[in-house]
């Protein structure tokens, strides 16, 4: 993994070689995951310092929010992906 | 309860003001009161809703016609039908049964004047209905005149269907356009208006004739049918005013006629005579004439003196032997005048009646005028004997004369001819002499010229002898130094097939030598791809091939189909080729279970599974992924770069899209290959051809 990993970044700064294509949607998939995810862990915690009384549940919450969005995005991107393999062919 | 008052408003305001209408109205009304008996059924069902004071309201509203009431209250007293429909509302309440005779009298009040007038008798009301009947229809009829001028479509169904519709219509509308246009209906009514039938006289316009001064201008047929016409009208006319007896009918017409050109016209005396017209010249002497022999038959007979005088002129065959007299003498024009003025005074004397009295002394005149021409017969005759005598002496003179003058002009003659004779002799003789002359001068002139011409062609014939000898001299010099110079043309022909032998060898070393080069600069460009360890540019290489090649088409082609991004950046050798395509084969690997559109899931249980999948070996068989790349990795061993694409090329969806930069480096590769060896064997086919 962590060598095609360096191999795409050091493509992506060019090109992305074709069979590089499908890693670097999985990279950005999972930073995208880690990011939502986080931020949704945040709000979560906040809302549950401020409003919930230090209960759990909303940091939970939270995260299950970032998470489902990411992982909403990914499945998007990937089926616009395969949209467009079926129009270039 | 409105609809009453309102028709009673009407009733009352309008038809009492037209009070004829209001009459018929109520004449006709005896039915119509059913109908108010109608409405007050209505009524009483609203009318216990109404409040009493308003009631009172209304019925002062509708007293207004109130003042006929007094009557009118008998009227409905007279008719007590109205109580059994109220008995209804009657029960109801007394201020309530007040107000239904308030309102059973709103309707009367029309039939009050009705009921008045009723009683004054029957033949007052039929008047009235006459006179009204007759009013109305007046009125209809001028409005439908009226509206007639308006609508044209009423203006046809009311000119068919009304009598004397029409007749009205048309008189308004002449009347209309009188008034608009004054001057123009006087002109163009007038005709229209007679409405009689303009006839036309057949003996009317113009005709051939020229107008005869007393008769009528019609045709016909013939004289004689006029004259008869004419005599008939005149004998018509006669027993209207003389009432003469029907036996002198046959002469009366006659003197008429007789009278008629006398006095009038010499033109009619010749229509009325049988022989036909003469001309007007005649017709005075024929006039002249024509008394004489009534005077004749005075001198024979008095009895038949006056009916035959008048009878004659209209008979032709008297006149004839009235000539006589002038005939024995008539070519003498004196004596005709003599004639002519006996024949005026007879006609002076019958004119004056005074045979009798002159008739002895004309015979007499008539005898020495008869007399008169026997002695200027008499006098012709010495006078041409006279005559003849002389002319006798005369011819004899002049055949004398005759001779004489034949004779001396046939001397003067004989003379002429001798001198002319002389002259013509004398003239030939010095024409000849000339003619000599001429003669000898030009004979001798043609022989001078005649030997000039001889030495001229001798001259001519010497000068073409010295030409030809010196065209044969120069012939036979030019053939001999022709001869020398095509041997040397020979030779330099030979010089230049040599020469062409030489150029020739040089064309075929040369051609040779670039195929060499040709050879060397392709091998060059298979020894730089080969050898090289890493990816190089090989444009020099390429450059140097193309210059060698000279434009050669096939060539430049061949060069033409590399991708140029292949000789500028360099190939990738077999080893790296091999190298990227296992971490091909492991992504494509990876993609291989992928469905069509592949979600987040599907992409990551084809990544999980795949590393479960059992890998085969060798060409294996099969149209999925896995054996594909396994056959790909076989033919790679064994260096079928051609096979190893193809195989690639049948990949579908991701794991094409995933294999396509490596596909695109093998391409380029064959592609290079390929160029190549055209290049190279077209290099052998030049060395082939040279040789």
């Amino acid at each position: 993994m962590s060598d095609t990993a360096v191999s795409s970044r050091q493509s992506a700064v060019s090109r992305p070689v074709s069979e590089a294509l499908l890693n670097e949607k999985w990279d950005r998939c999972l930073s995208n995951l880690i990011v939502k995810s986080s931020l949704g862990l945040g709000f979560g915690v906040v809302f549950s310092v401020l409003l919930f009384k230090r209960r759990a549940w909303p940091a939970f919450v939270g995260v299950g929010f970032g998470a489902g969005r990411a992982y909403e995005e990914c499945n998007w991107s990937l089926r616009q992906a395969a949209k467009d393999l079926k129009k270039q062919s | 309860m409105l609809r009453t008052s309102i028709r009673s408003a009407r009733a009352l305001g309008r038809r009492p003001a037209a009070a004829v209408a209001g009459r018929q109205w109520q004449v006709a009304g005896t039915a119509a009161r059913g109908r108010h008996f109608a409405d007050k059924k209505l009524d009483p069902s609203s009318k216990p809703t109404v409040l009493p004071s308003s009631e009172t309201n209304t019925a002062e509203r509708s007293d207004i016609p109130k003042p006929a009431e007094p009557q009118p209250t008998i009227a409905s007293e007279d008719v007590p039908r109205t109580p059994p429909k109220p008995d209804t509302t009657s029960g109801v309440s007394p201020a309530v049964a007040e107000k239904p005779t308030t309102k059973t009298i709103t309707p009367p009040p029309p039939p009050p004047p009705a009921a008045g007038r009723p009683k004054t008798g029957f033949f007052r009301r039929l008047r009235n209905f006459v006179f009204t009947l007759t009013i109305l229809g007046a009125l209809g009829f001028g409005g439908g005149v009226w509206y007639s001028r308006i609508n044209d479509n009423f203006h046809d169904f009311f000119t068919e269907y009304v009598p004397y519709g029409e007749q009205a219509v048309l008189y308004l509308e002449e009347m209309d356009f009188r008034k608009r246009f004054h001057r123009l209906s006087d002109s163009m009514h007038r005709p229209r208006d007679t409405g009689a039938k303009v006839t036309i006289p057949a003996q009317s316009g113009a005709s051939w004739r020229v107008a005869d001064s007393g008769e009528q201008a019609g045709r016909h047929a013939s004289a004689i049918d006029k004259a008869k016409a004419s005599a008939s009208k005149e004998s018509k006319a006669k027993a209207d005013d003389v009432s003469v007896p029907a036996a002198a009918a046959a002469a009366a017409p006659t003197a008429e006629k007789v009278a008629q050109p006398a006095k009038e016209t010499p033109a009619a005396a010749p229509s009325a005579s049988p022989a036909g017209a003469a001309p007007t010249e005649t017709s005075s002497d024929k006039v002249a004439v024509v008394v004489p022999p009534a005077k004749k038959s005075t001198t024979k007979t008095e009895e038949a003196f006056k009916a035959p005088e008048v009878n004659e002129p209209s008979r032709r065959p008297p006149i004839p032997p009235i000539d006589p007299l002038a005939v024995n003498d008539a070519m003498e024009p004196v004596v005709q005048d003599l004639v002519r003025m006996l024949n005026d005074i007879i006609a002076v004397v019958n004119a004056d009646k005074a045979h009798e009295r002159y008739g002895s002394t004309i015979d007499k005149a008539k005898d020495e005028l008869s007399k008169v021409g026997a002695k200027v017969k008499d006098v012709k005759a010495e006078v041409e004997k006279k005559a003849g005598e002389q002319v006798k002496k005369h011819v004899r003179a002049f055949d004398q004369a005759a001779e004489d003058l034949v004779t001396r002009l046939e001397a003067a003659m004989a003379a002429q001819e001798a001198g002319w004779r002389d002259q013509f002799s004398d003239t030939m003789r010095q024409v000849h002499e000339l003619y000599e002359e001429r003669f000898a001068l030009l004979r001798e002139r043609e022989q001078l010229i005649g030997k000039q011409r001889l030495r001229n062609e001798l001259l001519q014939q010497a000068v073409a002898l010295k030409r030809e000898f010196l065209g044969e001299v120069r012939e036979r010099v030019e053939r001999e130094r022709d001869g020398r110079l095509g041997k040397l043309e020979d030779l330099e022909k030979a010089v230049a097939d040599l020469e062409k032998l030489t150029a020739g060898w040089n064309e075929v070393v040369e051609t040779s030598q670039r195929t060499q080069q040709l050879h060397v600069a392709v091998e060059a460009v298979r020894a730089s791809l080969e050898k090289a360890d890493h990816p190089r540019p090989f444009v020099r290489e390429l450059v140097a091939l193309k210059e060698i090649a000279a434009e050669d088409p096939l060539v430049d082609t061949a060069i033409a189909t590399i991708n140029p991004s292949a000789y500028q950046r360099g190939l990738p050798t077999t080893a790296q080729l091999v190298d990227r395509f296992r971490v091909v084969a492991g992504e494509v690997r990876k993609a291989s279970l992928l469905p069509e559109d592949a979600g987040v899931a599907s992409h990551a249980s084809s990544y999980v599974l795949s590393k479960v999948l059992f890998k085969k070996h060798g060409l294996a068989v099969g149209n999925d992924v896995e054996s594909v790349l396994t056959r790909t990795q076989t033919y790679l061993e064994e260096g079928d770069l051609d096979a190893a694409a193809r195989e690639m090329n049948g990949l579908q969806g991701w794991a094409k899209t995933l294999s396509r930069d490596w596909l695109g480096e093998v391409r380029k590769v064959l592609e290079v290959q390929q160029a190549l060896d055209v290049i190279s064997t077209e290099a052998r086919l030049q060395s082939l051809r040279v040789e």
